[in-house]
């Protein structure tokens, strides 16, 4: 069926993606819904009560915010506009055909519906579309609020459709792409600018209002690893035994910061008897944690999988559109009554693997509710819909977690009983706690995310006594502290109110793109070092929170109408010009600083390991000056060594920091496709040809 | 002028990051000297040189502190 065969005067619905857009015609279709090409892209059209519907889709954001330079060099920018993204991005011909598809039904469209996700971006991505794409039919457009997209929500949410009062939401959310565009291609222009003069060498240097305070989180315990001196101290420990039963027990502070005062307790301690001095046992009540929201999905999913924040977030997108969870992008820990409690349990109890949680349907359904909230999502559940393909990784285990969060919910408290004891020697105190569980209540339905760290104690009680049979010290050290890795790392843009909990996995990956930082211990490079360093001598409030948080509040004032888009965005303008003035007048030293710490963090990253034939240079990835092609060569070359191998010219290549088991050279993972490959680069490595070599 | 230990400028002869490390050399030392019940300087530097938890610029710091004081030529021990 083609565009042209429709009859005018149909009400046109806006999805955010051709997934929605299926899930929405299938549901409110009183038939099956037929299917309309325009130029390629699929729409769907069918009548529901003697109303006729077309269904489209985009796919994100159709229209970008770009300044009207086509010189990529040209700052400071501060005229802007929306843009088509094809015009924005190159080879977005995607976008092209989707708008096309756009603005050719809505000429034959009586009525529109923005039925994109109920939040901020989502009312952006509807607003534009309307606005841009449909002849400005974003004010008299009517909106589907929905948060999951199974049949009934749907039929629901559009017999409800209604047109908003105000469009604070899509203000918000626009006003916040200017502002975040703004300080990105200001401060990224100059930077970029500024190290390809001093280098006559083009990297992109980027930096913005959320990607600088969170490199700066990783710069700033960068350099406390780095300067770290580790202080040593002792740990004593008493072995007791009582009625044949040996018992352990911790001198009571748990570190001695003098050797001579280890020597001390020994000495008092050695041939005397300990006397039980207290025993402290006591029961207690572990509630089970609220549903998930999208912040602790994302902390969950690395916690216990090693997902990445920003998989699991694709993951759950992907659940949501298959109907099977809720929205995930939520704020809230919350979920009310009219989800249908009984209804969901009901249903996920018959899935074999969920079957325990049917126990839950014979009491009254309360479940634990969190104090976080959010306006127009509940926290995510499960819809009770069957899966209806076998869900792969990671959608597998995303979907996992959020089902045993959900129902372990609604389960009665653990209960617990933990044991403190102190064993009194001549003076001196050792202790020893144990904790075991009495009732496991939720912790049954968390399956293998319940965390258990029980120790059982001897039956000990005041006044017992115990024979000493020996003291055993030990020489430790304070540790460095710990890197950020993804999930801790957004836990505290979390807490410091950085980005939305749409974008904060996607700045980390920024920052990893840009080679700021690397590893699944985030490690700040030489270049996201000296970014936050210059930043910090010219623009040093681009990486202050206050900043960022300052506009985030105002920005939650946009949504809720009670302050003004266009005021905060010439406060942004000013604040720039600021910036962008203290920069350019040390164009040349930064320009110099920034490129030499880029060359530094490529020759780092260029190194795969250690070279086994000269033993003291390191092998790394180069590319030939003549041949232009990239080979491994020791960075010894010059002082003689000539270990070298070839590569694989196509595909990215990335160290695999551990070396082949047969003959000690480093292996590199090797991406082609979507999945990478682990290569051994010795050319002469004996296990050469047997596969995982 | 940079950095006797990396290429990054320095203010006096240390960039700031290594200037930062020495400062955490030195603080560190009266600690480790009350811990064992004294300890020599040379063997401080020593030790915290070897040792695994000690960071990459505060190692860089601590060799170029027992150059210097094992030279006897501008610095000595605090």
């Amino acid at each position: 069926m083609s565009a042209g065969s429709l009859a005018a005067g149909y009400t046109l619905v806006v999805c955010e993606k051709p997934d929605a857009a299926r899930r929405v015609a299938e549901a409110l279709s009183e038939a099956a819904p037929s299917t309309v090409s325009v130029g390629g892209v699929s729409a769907y059209s069918f009548s529901r009560a003697g109303r006729r519907y077309v269904v489209c889709a985009a796919q994100g954001h159709l229209y970008d915010v770009s300044d009207p330079f086509a010189e990529r060099s040209v700052y400071p920018v501060f005229e802007v506009e929306w843009f088509p993204h094809d015009q924005v991005e190159k080879g977005a011909a995607a976008a092209s055909r989707r708008i096309h598809a756009i603005e050719t039904l809505a000429k034959n469209a009586s009525r529109f519906v923005n039925a994109c996700d109920y939040d901020a971006e989502g009312e952006t991505i509807g607003f534009n579309i309307l606005r841009y794409g449909c002849g400005g039919a974003e004010k008299a457009a009517l909106r589907a609020r929905f948060s999951t997209l199974t049949r009934e929500e749907l039929v629901d949410a559009f017999e409800r459709v209604e047109k908003p009062e105000r469009q604070a939401l899509a203000m918000a959310g626009r006003a916040r792409h200017v502002i975040d565009f703004l300080w990105g291609v200001n401060l990224s222009r100059m930077l970029s600018q500024s190290a390809l003069t001093a280098a006559r060498r083009y990297q992109t240097i980027s930096i913005g209002r959320v990607q600088g305070p969170t490199l700066g989180f990783v710069a700033d315990r960068e350099v406390e690893i780095r300067t770290f001196v580790p202080r040593p101290y002792w740990t004593v420990r008493a072995e007791f035994e009582k009625d044949g039963r040996r018992v352990v027990a911790n001198y009571h502070t748990e570190r001695v910061y003098r050797k001579v005062e280890v020597d001390r307790i020994k000495e008092d301690c050695a041939g005397h008897e300990g006397r039980v001095e207290e025993v402290e046992r006591s029961v207690f009540s572990l509630p089970p944690a609220p549903p998930f929201n999208i912040g602790d999905l994302q902390k969950e999913a690395y916690r216990h999988l090693r997902i990445s924040p920003s998989r699991t977030l694709q993951a759950a997108e992907r659940l949501y559109l298959d109907a099977l969870i809720s929205y995930p992008r939520t704020n809230s820990q919350r979920i009310p009554p009219s989800i249908g409690y009984r209804r969901i349990i009901k249903s996920i109890s018959e899935l074999k693997e969920y079957s325990m949680a049917g126990e839950l349907l014979r009491g009254e359904l309360r479940p634990v509710q969190g104090t976080k909230d959010d306006t127009a999502h509940p926290a995510i559940y499960p819809t009770g819909e069957k899966p209806r393909r076998a869900l792969g990784h990671p959608e597998a285990g995303v979907y996992d977690l959020v089902v045993r969060r959900f129902i372990s919910a609604f389960a009665p408290p653990a209960k617990e009983e933990s044991t403190a004891m102190a064993i009194a020697v001549d003076g001196h105190r050792f202790k020893l706690g144990g904790r075991k569980t009495l009732e496991p209540g939720w912790l049954r339905y968390r399956g293998r995310y319940a965390e258990k760290d029980e120790a059982d104690l001897p039956p000990l009680k005041e006044g017992d006594r115990l024979t000493l049979l020996a003291l055993h010290d030990e020489e430790k050290s304070e540790a460095h502290p710990q890197r950020y890795n993804q999930s801790s790392l957004l836990e505290k843009m979390e807490r410091e109110n950085l980005g939305t909990k749409a974008t904060r996995a996607e700045t980390i990956s920024t920052l990893v793109a840009r080679g700021y930082v690397h590893g699944e211990s985030l490690v700040a490079s030489d270049l996201g070092l000296s970014v936050v360093e210059v930043m910090r001598r010219h623009a040093p409030s681009i990486l202050s929170t206050g900043l960022t948080r300052e506009v985030e509040e105002r920005l939650e004032r946009i949504e809720r109408g009670a302050d003004d888009d266009k005021s905060l965005i010439r406060e942004t303008v000013r604040k720039i010009s600021e910036q962008l003035g203290s920069l350019q007048a040390s164009e040349g030293p930064v320009g110099r600083e920034l490129s030499s710490a880029a060359q530094a963090t490529a020759r780092d990253q260029s190194v795969i390991g250690a070279c086994p034939v000269c033993k003291t240079g390191s092998l790394r990835i180069v590319r030939s000056r003549k041949t232009r092609k990239r080979f491994v060569g020791c960075t010894n070359y010059a002082q003689g060594c000539r270990a070298s191998a070839p590569l694989p010219q196509r595909g990215s290549l990335k160290a695999a920091n551990k070396v082949c088991e047969r003959c000690s050279w480093p292996v590199v993972y090797v991406r082609t496709g979507r999945y990478p490959w682990k290569l051994c680069v010795n050319p002469s490595c004996p296990a050469k040809g047997a596969r995982g070599n | 002028m940079n950095c006797r230990l990396c290429e990054r400028e320095a203010v006096k002869e240390l960039c700031p990051y290594h200037e930062k490390a020495r400062q955490e050399v030195e603080a560190a030392y009266p600690l480790w000297k009350e811990a064992y019940g004294g300890i020599g300087w040379g063997e401080y530097l020593s030790r915290i040189i070897r040792h695994p938890e000690t960071g990459q610029w505060a190692v860089e710091a601590a060799r170029l502190m027992k150059d210097l004081s094992e030279g006897r030529t501008t610095r000595t021990s605090p």
